[in-house]
């Protein structure tokens, strides 16, 4: 897909992702070589004031590169930049969604993570090089 | 958080992307693959723990107080399985506030990966990490 095919405005992703669960949240600890026990302690994550162990920031952040490698290919990323909102439970699903918001020079997009609830836990920007 | 870290830059250390780990990597997000290339966001400021740039302790930020307030990553170049790269690490921006539960703390740490041993840039990484009192 070319560059002149994209509009701003037009949605290059809106997918909801089923709960991770706590068995990948631990293998992204694992494959991310991140030793925060908050991820895989529920005991910790409690102290620490949440109701179970919290989803990866990075974990959402590679969601959103995964998602725009598969619409423009992944050497057609330039800059990636997420902000974390809100906490993201293994039992939560989440739907990530960019949108188109200027052609030139660079196509960019405004990114969003919601709960089923319509928590935002994520927003941000990509810039792609496409065409 | 430990304010007078502002502006340290700490030594290099050498990373090489790992084809298990970034199976692992995609397996954790939910796709059954052996990727061709590491993932975007393979390169990540964790690993630089057990590399000497452990964060959470030379900021003073106990776990249990830290969050993680975001990314942002520039790509300059594609990066392969047949890469090194040396890491370099900069304390960049520190910052303190008065929230509504007390003070909280910002810091953004920049990681620039290089090719091994050219200058040559191929990701630069921020993360931006926050401390709860």
């Amino acid at each position: 897909m070319s560059k002149r095919a994209y509009a701003t405005g037009d949605v290059l992703f809106e997918t909801t992702l089923l709960p991770t669960g706590r068995a990948r949240v631990a293998q992204f600890s694992q494959a991310t070589e991140d030793p925060n026990p908050i991820h895989v302690d529920d005991a910790f994550a409690a102290r620490a004031g949440f109701k179970t162990v919290l989803q990866q920031g990075p974990m959402t952040t590679a969601q959103f590169a995964r998602l725009l490698s598969d619409v423009v290919g992944a050497p057609a990323l330039r800059v990636l930049d997420v902000t974390f909102t809100a906490p993201v439970y293994p039992e939560d699903s989440l739907t990530l969604r960019a949108e188109v918001t200027a052609t030139s020079p660079r196509l960019a997009c405004a990114l969003s993570a919601r709960k089923s609830d319509g928590t935002e836990t994520a927003r941000g920007i990509a810039e792609l090089e496409v065409g | 958080m430990k304010m007078s870290m502002q502006g340290h830059v700490y030594p290099p250390y050498r990373l090489t992307p790992d084809r298990m780990r970034a199976r692992e990597f995609m397996a954790a997000l939910g796709i059954d693959v052996e990727p061709a290339m590491p993932p975007p966001t393979y390169l990540v400021f964790l690993r630089g723990e057990t590399l000497g740039v452990n964060l959470f302790a030379d900021l003073d930020i106990p776990r249990e107080k830290a969050l993680h307030g975001g990314q942002r990553y520039e790509w300059f170049a594609p990066v392969t399985f047949d890469d090194a790269f040396d890491v370099t690490v900069t304390v960049d921006k520190m910052v303190e506030k008065t929230g509504k539960r007390g003070m909280v703390w910002f810091a953004d740490v920049t990681f620039d990966y290089r090719f091994a041993g050219t200058d040559r840039l191929a990701v630069r990484e921020v993360t931006r990490l926050v401390k709860q009192s």
